[in-house]
């Protein structure tokens, strides 16, 4: 992404800005490489385990340790992709963002139109969920939750997996909001979500306009990001 | 030349960025703020803000998941 990001625990090479007190101490650094290495062959022994009962839930645990280890490794945050904008004027993981939803239209909508092609159910359309008011009411909670707890729901099971304490609290009160709203889902969905229409792209614009209005909408975020960015610099820090 | 530091281990992102920003606010020019962090999420924007704003950072690894940035406050 940005020129900004510098390789985490290297020292950086750049001329060095004084200090009086000097470095803090550093505590001698154990090598990790070992660890590493047992917790890989770990993974691949519990996935083969889990393989045997169910090769979807095998497929499960894979996508979604690499999905983790991305996540922690790239310091990817949904949060701040939203957040940064209006914080500091920054939008490079805005942009990043947007980059993966495109990535992830092109590949989901490759995988229906085959089906389409094929005459296959098209998969997923259970997923398809209502469209009203309450999509915006409900984003705007979660952003206000995601923005205190300092992260969002995959942020905050990344950060726990580091070692952040704090946000073990927002996990606890993650699990309790799932549950709460697990059990009383129906209800909402009874009164608030399913009068809504569904709206799947394809049946509007066709599947090759679905794919070129989706594509066409995050281009024009993404300009707009990088807009945004550079007239916030220019107009110097708040 | 003054030396400050900002102690926000513990604070979860964007505690440590809105404390950085309010507390280079009051620092002269060529003034050096040390921000204390241990969120990850902290190395990526206080960094990138401060670096945006012209001033001198560097970012030092000072324990596993623990980091000092040091600003220098340039303008």
């Amino acid at each position: 992404m940005g020129e900004a990001t510098e390789p985490v625990g290297t020292p950086s090479s750049s001329p060095g800005i004084r200090r009086s007190g000097g470095s803090r101490s550093r505590k001698k650094k154990k090598s990790q490489i070992p660890l590493g290495l047992l917790a890989g062959v770990a993974i691949i022994a519990i996935g083969l385990v889990i393989m045997r009962e169910s090769g979807l839930l095998a497929f499960f645990w894979f996508t979604g340790i690499a999905f983790g280890f991305i996540l922690q490794k790239a310091r990817f945050c949904f949060t701040a992709s939203l957040r940064d904008p209006y914080l500091t004027g920054g939008t490079s993981l805005t942009k990043a963002v947007l980059t993966a939803f495109a990535v992830t239209s092109v590949g989901f909508w490759a995988i229906l139109y085959g089906a389409h092609l094929a005459g296959q159910p098209l998969p997923g359309q259970g997923f398809v969920a209502p469209i009203s008011v309450s999509t915006a009411v409900g984003a705007t909670m979660f952003g206000i939750g995601m923005v205190i707890a300092g992260g969002c729901a995959s942020g905050t099971l990344m950060r726990v997996g580091e070692g952040f304490l704090m946000q073990i609290l927002a996990l606890v009160f993650f699990v309790v909001g799932s549950l709460l709203g697990a059990a009383s889902f129906g209800w909402w969905e009874l009164n608030f979500i399913a009068t809504s229409p569904r709206v799947f792209l394809p049946d509007v614009f066709g599947w090759f306009g679905a794919i070129a209005v989706q594509l066409l909408i995050i281009a024009l975020l993404w300009i707009a990001a990088d807009k945004f960015a550079k007239a916030k610099q220019r107009a110097g820090t708040h | 030349m003054k030396e400050e530091t900002l102690d926000c281990l513990g604070e979860a992102c964007p505690v440590p960025l809105v404390k950085t920003q309010k507390a280079l606010e009051k620092l002269d020019v060529g003034d050096v703020l040390i921000v204390q962090i241990d969120h990850s999420c902290a190395m990526k924007n206080v960094p990138e803000w401060a670096r945006e704003a012209g001033h001198n950072v560097e970012i030092e690894e000072v324990d596993d998941g623990e980091w000092d940035v040091v600003i220098e406050k340039v303008k």
